[in-house]
């Protein structure tokens, strides 16, 4: 494995316009400041990274290392302080905030840790919630499709708190599904899960990119989720630190152990 | 202690407490304003008065300017003057007059009737000099400032025989009497246009100095024959504040009655919020029970927090209170009643009786769900349960209640706002109690607005068909709505139409008050021969009333029964002028157009009372005349008069319903109070509710939920909530409208009518306030962060 400190991982944008490599979404010299002056903290120290369509990262690093600002800045939950981000060709920083609920209800999907589901909702409710804010029908046919892979059929018309947590991550992988988004952000997704069920979890994530050609990106603290990934990238310090090509799990165990996480 | 984002809860709670006990207080305060002003005014009227020589009277009504005495003979005086120890003594002569402004149009009296009276030495004279001889009128100076009159003007005062127009001599001291508007004559003159010839309505004594009141009353009271009485000035005026502080009493209860009602409301806010604050922090006083607080500690904590909004809420609400009562007086002005006030009185026991009332209905509120944080045991508090207690509420008869309302409720709402409204029923839903808790703090002011409106509806109603039915007379006349019931209409009036062209009949009637088993009792006067052909009666109230005489009575047979009488039997009346009088019952009658359990004929009226005016006067006109003709004859004859309000059958209609108009104007606007604390009630238990589902609302915002769609899901649950407790108020109205109506049936409320279109609209209007409720705590849930909802490294 190479140590690529702050090596730039994607090439300048009129290079990324080549079809081999579309990207689903890149930070570019990403930078963010928490708090103002003398008391402000370093989250993102110029990060550059590109999620190749169609793949499946993983983001790792220890606690405070910027992994989970990073996510939500990809997601456009959060903006830079500055440097930019793209979710497909779509420049994150000219958008106000009606766009960027739009692009996160159009574009972009959402695993939490927690805190997934509306309680007042059934399972398929809160599976086409984000197509009903928009006012958009559901495309049935994939619909079907994903919750038969994710094999919740006959839990559809049960509310979350029938439903053990890892059905509940399921359904919020399903959602995030549903409405064919450029990218899936996962937060943790298999924090909350004991390992059976976050195994089915992840092994739902990966046939949703062999399957289907969704791009995931997942921030994790777990090697052993980490390794379900094509990709993993280390955080420490705000900065990009090293990246795995097909991991396993005990390198990624070597690689957290040398960056001190 | 305090969960951060919990500001806004303590701050409802306070207000809609704070607004509740501003009503006590603002009530204390106006009722002991207006007792000061008018005690002011007494022991200012009373002046260098020490004795008042006055026929006697066996019973006593209402407070009233106007008491119901016979006149003292004029021969009277010298006998007093010649009493050793009397240094002075003069007649007082007063009665009803109305002030005419530049325009010809009455100068509205405040509160008390415009008083004409005799120029005395209790009197002074600002600018001018008194009055003196047939033409000259002296007025006050406060009236003639606000309509411009000066020494040297002309002024036209009305009287009971008639008006006049007078030279103003000189203005008057304001409150020299108890009347805001005054207007003097000399002595002569004021018997002449007051109609006491030869006699005065009591005669003022001043003693010499150095003898005491009370002796000088000793030394008089063998000098007047039966009939006359001597008292002091201070007993006068005693006996004028007491009948006075009867009538704010009835005030003072009414207003309490509001307040309690204000309070109640409140207290359902206070449980409701400390219910739902107690839920959040389980894990917190669960933790504490873990490390050893005993639970008298936890339901301490609780305890003390409502403390603190009891004590912060009453203070506030005592500054309210002034407000309030400058609200009220304004409100009571409006509607024509001015009271002399002189500067606001706050007595301390306001401040107690306030803080106590804000203090005990916040802890009595609070202490249910304080011992229920208690009842949860330690471990399962830890370990938390929130999520299978909603769960278990909703399976509740309550849950499927609340549930199925909520969802017919919101399918106007889901037309307009989509999506968004439906996930704000699913929140409305997703704990009824907390829901139906809230709706009900509304369900109380709504209902009780509801069956006001039902009442007020059914007494129009009743009314209307009462004049359609009944009243065979083409106008009515009587003194203009909002005119002082001292001045009625002068029986001068009857003659006068009796010989206006086109008049066929005319037929007087009287209002009274006497008393009958200890306590005051009004009766209604009629013209036996002539009342039943301007009211069409059912044939045994008019058997009864065509053998009616002087000296019988006609009783309301329901009112009879309850006392075994029966036509022939005597009843004892006491009458002011006349005392204890033994009237044969004549017969019964059932007819509610009557709206009085006695009548007597007007000769029996005009033997027991001293004051003979018409309450109305029914005008029939000969066949064949038009309306139109018998008006401009009735015009004609009353032009004197132009206080009196000339009305054919619809404007007795209208007039009647404006009358109820106008008390439910001010019964409405005081349960809004009730109505604007249950609105706060709904803007707190979202703000909870909010705070309670932040990572909640911050999951839909990342997920796609737009702004506005929040905004619009939180509005929606606020409008469900309002609809449903407003829904809930109109159904109890409906229930219960009919009990007021029922025991309103021997005055005249014979019609139960159901407004509808008020009662949809007043559930349309809870609504729209239900918005207005849901308005900041939208905002402020639609300005959360979603990375702070959704949480950070």
């Amino acid at each position: 494995m190479t140590l690529l400190l702050n090596a730039p991982l994607v090439a300048e944008p009129e290079a990324q316009l080549a079809p081999a490599k579309v990207m689903a979404a890149r930070a570019v010299d990403a930078v963010k400041l928490h708090g103002d002056g003398d008391t402000s903290v370093t989250a993102l120290d110029g990060v550059s990274v590109g999620f190749e369509r169609g793949t499946f990262t993983a983001i790792m690093g220890p606690s405070g290392s910027g992994k989970s600002t990073l996510l939500h800045c990809l997601a456009g939950l959060d903006t830079p302080t500055s440097g930019r981000i793209f979710v497909g060709d779509v420049d994150l920083s000219a958008l106000d905030d009606r766009r960027l609920t739009r692009l996160r209800r159009e574009r972009v999907g959402f695993v939490f840790q927690a805190f997934n589901l509306l309680p007042t909702l059934t399972a398929e409710e809160n599976i086409l919630l984000p197509l009903s804010l928009a006012g958009r029908d559901p495309d049935p046919e994939w619909f079907d499709q994903v919750v038969d892979v994710v094999g919740l059929r006959d839990r559809l018309n049960h509310r979350p708190a029938e439903l053990s947590g890892g059905q509940q991550q399921k359904v919020a992988a399903a959602r995030s599904l549903v409405s064919r988004p450029e990218i899936i952000f996962a937060d943790e997704p298999t924090g909350n899960l004991d390992s059976r069920a976050g195994r089915d979890l992840l092994a739902f994530l990966r046939l949703a990119v062999d399957e289907f050609n969704q791009t995931i990106v997942m921030v994790t603290h777990d090697p052993l989720a980490a390794a379900w990934a094509d990709r993993i990238v280390f955080l420490a310090d705000g900065r990009i630190v090293d990246e795995m090509l097909d991991p396993t799990i005990d390198g990624a165990v070597d690689h957290l152990k040398l960056i001190g996480g | 202690m305090q969960p951060a984002g919990h500001g806004p809860r303590f701050f409802h709670m306070a207000l809609a407490v704070a607004l509740a006990v501003g009503l006590v207080s603002g009530t204390f305060v106006l009722t002991d304003t207006i007792d000061a002003g008018f005690h002011g005014a007494t022991t200012a009227a009373r002046g260098s008065v020490d004795v008042v020589v006055r026929s006697t009277s066996a019973f006593s009504g209402d407070a009233s300017a106007l008491p119901e005495r016979d006149p003292v003979a004029a021969e009277v005086l010298p006998a007093v003057l010649f009493v050793p120890g009397v240094q002075m003594a003069w007649g007082n002569v007063w009665g009803w007059a109305q002030v005419v402004d530049r325009d010809g149009k009455a100068v509205p009296p405040k509160g008390m009737p415009t008083v004409g009276a005799a120029w005395g030495a209790d009197q002074r004279i600002v600018s001018g000099r008194a009055p003196q001889g047939p033409g000259e009128v002296a007025l006050d100076a406060s009236t003639a400032g606000a309509q411009g009159f000066g020494p040297g003007d002309r002024l036209k005062v009305m009287f009971g025989g008639g008006s006049e127009e007078f030279v103003i001599s000189g203005l008057l001291k304001p409150g020299s009497m108890v009347a805001s508007t005054m207007v003097s004559f000399d002595l002569p003159t004021a018997q002449r246009v007051l109609q006491r010839p030869g006699a005065f309505d009591a005669i003022s004594v001043r003693a010499d100095p150095g003898l005491t009141a009370e002796a000088l009353r000793t030394r008089l009271r063998p000098v007047l024959s039966d009939g006359y009485e001597p008292v002091t000035a201070a007993q006068a005026a005693n006996e004028a504040e007491a009948s006075w502080s009867k009538a704010l009493g009835f005030l003072t209860t009414a207003l309490l009655v509001f307040a309690a009602i204000a309070l109640l409301v409140g207290s359902l806010i206070i449980f409701n919020t400390f219910s739902i604050v107690v839920g959040q922090r389980t894990r917190e006083l669960g933790l504490l029970r873990a490390v050893g607080a005993s639970r008298g500690q936890v339901i301490w904590t609780v305890l003390k927090e409502a403390l603190a909004v009891g004590v912060a809420s009453s203070l506030g609400g005592i500054v309210l209170g002034f407000g309030v009562a400058r609200g009220l007086l304004e409100l009571m002005r409006a509607l024509g009643y001015d009271y002399p006030t002189a500067g606001v009185v706050f007595l301390p026991r306001t401040a107690f009786v306030a803080v106590g009332a804000g203090v005990t209905v916040t802890l009595l509120a609070a202490i249910l769900p304080a011992r229920r944080a208690t009842k949860v045991s330690p471990v399962d508090a830890l370990a938390g349960t929130g999520q299978s207690a909603e769960t278990r509420a909703l399976k509740s008869i309550r849950g499927r209640l609340v549930g199925v309302a909520a969802r017919v409720l919101a399918l106007p709402l889901i037309r307009v706002f989509g999506r968004p409204a439906m996930l704000g029923r699913d929140n409305a839903v997703r704990n009824p109690r907390r829901t139906s808790a809230t709706a009900c703090a509304l369900m109380i002011g709504i209902g009780l607005v509801g069956v006001v409106a039902i009442v007020a509806a059914s007494m129009k109603a009743s009314a209307e068909r009462t004049v359609r039915d009944t009243l065979r007379a083409d106008f009515v006349v009587s003194a203009k709505p909002g005119a002082p019931s001292g001045g009625g209409v002068p029986p001068a009036v009857a003659d006068r139409l009796r010989r206006a062209p086109g008049v066929d009949a005319v037929s007087e009637i009287r209002t009274g008050e006497f008393g009958f088993e200890g306590k005051a009792s009004s009766l209604v006067a009629v013209d036996p021969a002539t009342v039943t052909t301007m009211h069409e009666l059912d044939s045994t109230s008019k058997a009864a009333a065509l053998q009616l005489d002087d000296s019988g009575v006609l009783v309301r047979d329901s009112f009879a029964s309850a006392r075994r009488w029966r036509a022939g039997d005597v009843v004892p009346m006491t009458f002011a002028r006349t005392g204890e009088q033994q009237l044969r019952i004549a017969a019964l009658y059932s007819t509610t157009t009557v709206r009085a359990d006695f009548v007597i004929s007007l000769g029996a009226f005009e033997n027991n009372f001293a004051q003979q005016l018409d309450t109305e006067i029914d005008v029939g006109l000969a066949p064949g005349a038009s309306i139109a003709d018998g008006r401009a004859a009735v015009q004609q004859a009353l032009a004197d008069f132009p206080s009196l309000a000339i009305m054919d059958r619809n404007e007795v209609i209208a007039a009647q319903s404006a009358q109820v108009d106008k008390i439910l104007v001010p019964v409405t606007a005081l349960l809004a109070l009730s109505l604007l604390i249950a609105l706060l009630g709904i803007a707190n238990t979202l703000a909870l509710s909010i705070h309670e589902r932040t990572r909640e609302l911050g999951m839909l915002r990342a997920i796609g939920m737009a702004r506005g769609q929040l905004r619009s899901m939180i509005r929606s649950e606020a409008m469900i909530i309002a609809s449903l407790g407003a829904v809930l108020g109109v159904v109890a109205a409906v229930g219960l409208g009919s009990v007021p109506v029922a025991s309103m049936r021997t005055v005249g409320v014979t019609e139960l009518v159901f407004p509808v279109a008020q009662l949809i609209g007043l559930v349309v209007l809870a609504t729209f306030a239900g918005l207005l409720a849901g308005v900041l705590p939208a905002r402020r849930a639609a300005r959360l962060p979603v990375l702070d909802a959704v949480g950070r490294d």
